[in-house]
């Protein structure tokens, strides 16, 4: 690089070398610069192919020391899995003599890794732990077997709703075309009911409030912002705000989309929840447009907010001397119902490979793992969102883990996502347009109705243009 | 080896993928649905404004910092080593550290506005001061490129002409406009190429401080191709996106090549 600069600065001519001049080599560099700038981001876009095989080679190379008697587990790394991780697949093993070995990245890189894995089906992994919005795609695409027709057993005190997001086809809601007709079975299996969750402190609410009006009220009462917020949320563009969303959506009576897939959010319940989101603008943080996770949890963990909806990972935070200075002082409950509750749902869910090597031995973990008896303990271990009735009402859980019977309760109102490979993008459309309503109803301060009404009729179009394109769907 | 991802590339913008599978061809049907997609074209506009606005300060403020260093001034040594540093950081690891700064609870820059009497800016939370922040971010990491690149050329710049100006009365700034510039003018306009190109490719800063958002507000080609890739799974639509930026940018560099020719030629003349 700096010999190039150095004879850029020759003047004109002085460079002429075997024909070659300083400005040819300048403009070929430069094109070639262009070159690998495109094969750049071609090969980031369409390499994870070959970043996949390396993974799972490696994976392979470890399973195949254990034989026959043992099964390979691949995962996203998630703090939630430390107990199946380092706990009861230690128990499995010692109960079963089945190996198991478990291999755990980003949830990016291994999504991209299972996909990957299974449609080659090189029986590099046995079991793969999910989000359940993988589901549709990895069902649909064979990526996962169907553990109906493999005689896998669902253990009946597993929670209706928990265990239908494992269905493919689903058993209720949008169906695409293509599978319309087919007979729901089930291709995965819970094992964490991720579930959201209102998180309200004690020293403002005596109870559960039971509607949004409730939590408006007390905000317009007691809140002092910035020193006390009466609400806090996740307002980043796409999933982010979307789990801020949906929440209220759902229980205004609106639906993400209809049963015929046309959007639900455009008509009166879906403007008002969202001028109800906007109505909390006054008790939340300035700059909530920019907060994720880390941001909006933080003013609750600092003393600062009064109510927030959030999935069950801060749970344990909350109650953590650490990070936390309302340790003991933050309840929890189903998210506010206005007409009901619907707080949205994202498990943690298991499918068992199309090319594992060891069905048998898979069936029989995932059965193992989500029996009554091993849910139970996991439950009582450290309150982990079990999947059972019996672990999610246990006294003794309970008794220690106060949050329990609220995720039992979330689940049971849950309202689960569209069930399509293309939900990511209906929430990008949706989650974008709601970004951009918030900010506006932000520097308007006023005018909500019309702010929401217009910005969600975008989104509609929006969403039904690309359904109508991409095909497959009515 | 060098041509198999491209090609590779270049094949997939024209498959269909269902299911995690390729389905077989799609024809002209993705570049159809890029051409008729109506956020490909937001995000175009936002990524051309994005490198236009970063580049040009990033080369004015490059000029400016090699100038005063070329002139040895007191502690341009440590100007130097100084100005280096960001370019040193992985931009990933630069976007975890103004995402802090930035941060409307716990960062810096609200407090800095507030005690100047101008307010909580809340840097990512409004569209507007969303794109400069992460302008403000390329700048501060890229510019040392341009200054080195600019301060190599202003070091080995012959220095007869120059002289000969000075002696003949031209002050500094004739000096600089009449013979500094032009002699320096190939020198920019590789570094200006080389940095165009690599801005068009931003993704680790936008995809951590931001998200593309507000709304769109600083969603470029790069991010918004890698959701379109990774987390809408449309493998052949993001290819097409991906292809058709590269063909833009072999235009645009074609386009700067041609400029630079021309303005050799008029500077040897």
């Amino acid at each position: 690089m700096t010999d190039k600069e150095r004879d850029a600065k020759r003047p004109e001519g002085a460079g002429a070398r075997n024909g070659i001049t300083r400005r040819k080599i300048l403009e070929r560099g430069a094109v070639g610069a262009a070159g690998l700038f495109g094969a750049g981001f071609i090969a980031a876009c369409g390499g994870s192919s070959k970043s996949t095989s390396t993974g799972t080679t490696a994976a392979k190379a470890a399973s195949s020391g254990g034989g026959g008697g043992t099964i390979t587990i691949g995962s996203f790394q998630d703090n939630a899995m430390a107990p199946f991780r380092d706990t009861f697949i230690k128990r499995f093993t010692a109960e079963t003599g089945i190996k198991v070995q478990y291999n755990e990245t980003s949830y990016d890189a291994w999504y991209q890794n299972a996909k990957n894995d299974g449609l080659n089906k090189t029986g590099a992994y046995d079991i793969y732990v999910m989000d359940d919005n993988w589901v549709p795609e990895f069902a649909a695409g064979k990526i996962i077997q169907n553990l109906d027709q493999i005689g896998f057993k669902a253990n009946p005190d597993i929670l209706p709703k928990g265990l239908d997001q494992g269905y493919w086809p689903p058993r209720t809601g949008a169906r695409l075309k293509d599978f319309a007709n087919d007979k729901p079975a089930l291709y995965a299996v819970v094992i964490i009911d991720d579930v959201e969750l209102l998180y309200y402190h004690k020293d403002y609410f005596s109870g559960a409030p039971k509607t949004w009006d409730d939590i408006a009220k007390v905000a317009a009462r007691k809140a002092k912002s910035p020193k006390l917020y009466g609400w806090s949320a996740r307002g980043v563009k796409g999933n982010p705000i979307m789990m801020t969303y949906l929440p209220l959506l759902n229980s205004y009576g609106g639906q993400f989309v209809k049963d015929d897939w046309s959007p639900g959010f455009a008509g009166p319940e879906g403007v008002g929840a969202l001028e109800r989101l906007f109505s909390f603008i006054p008790y939340m943080p300035a700059g909530v447009a920019e907060f994720d996770t880390d941001q909006e949890t933080q003013v609750m963990l600092q003393g600062k907010c009064m109510a927030l909806t959030e999935y069950t990972g801060l749970v344990h935070r909350v109650d953590d001397k650490k990070s936390s200075q309302v340790v003991g002082k933050i309840d929890m409950a189903a998210t506010p119902a206005q007409e009901k509750s619907g707080p949205a749902i994202g498990t943690f869910i298991c499918g068992i490979a199309s090319g594992s090597k060891n069905t048998d031995a898979a069936k029989q973990f995932l059965e193992w793992f989500t029996s009554s008896k091993i849910q139970t303990d996991f439950a009582r271990g450290d309150g982990s969102a079990a999947v059972t009735k019996s672990a999610l009402t246990d006294p003794q859980a309970v008794k220690q883990f106060r949050w329990l019977p609220a995720i039992a309760d979330a689940v049971n109102n849950s309202v689960p996502k569209p069930k399509t490979p293309d939900e990511p993008k209906f929430e990008d459309i949706l989650g974008t347009h709601i970004s951009q309503a918030l900010i506006e109803a932000i520097q308007k301060k006023s005018g909500y109705n019309a702010i929401a009404q217009a910005h969600l009729t975008k989104a509609a179009n929006e969403m039904t243009q690309f359904i109508k394109q991409q095909g497959g769907y009515v | 080896m060098a041509l198999y991802p491209l090609i590779y590339g270049i094949r997939a913008s024209f498959h269909a993928y269902r299911y995690g599978r390729d389905v077989g061809s799609a024809g002209f049907k993705n570049y159809d649905a890029v051409l008729h997609d109506h956020t490909f074209w937001t995000a175009l506009g936002t990524t051309a404004k994005y490198v236009a606005f970063a580049v040009s300060i990033e080369t004015l403020l490059g000029l400016g910092l090699a100038l005063l260093v070329v002139n040895q001034l007191r502690f341009s040594r440590f100007i130097r080593v100084g100005l280096i540093l960001p370019m040193t950081v992985a931009p990933v690891v630069v976007g975890v550290i103004w995402r802090l700064m930035y941060a409307s609870d716990i960062g810096v820059v609200n407090p800095l506005f507030s005690s100047l009497g101008l307010g909580s800016p809340n840097v990512l939370a409004n569209p507007g001061s969303a794109f400069i922040g992460v302008v403000a971010v390329d700048v501060w990491e890229w510019t040392p490129l341009l200054f080195l690149i600019i301060l190599a050329g202003l070091q080995s710049l012959p220095q007869e002409p120059l002289e000969a100006a000075r002696v003949d009365g031209a002050g500094p700034v004739r000096v600089f406009f009449d013979h500094t510039l032009p002699l320096l003018r190939p020198v920019l306009m590789v570094a200006v190429v080389l940095r165009l190109i690599d801005a068009v490719g931003t993704f680790d800063q936008i995809f951590v401080l931001t998200k593309g958002g507000p709304g769109t507000a600083t969603q470029l080609i790069s991010t918004y191709s890698y959701n379109t890739a990774f987390l809408f799974t449309q493998y052949g639509r993001a290819m097409a996106m991906v292809v058709a930026l590269m063909v833009l940018v072999l235009l645009l560099t074609i386009a700067a090549i041609r400029f630079m020719r021309t303005a050799a030629m008029r500077t040897s003349s």
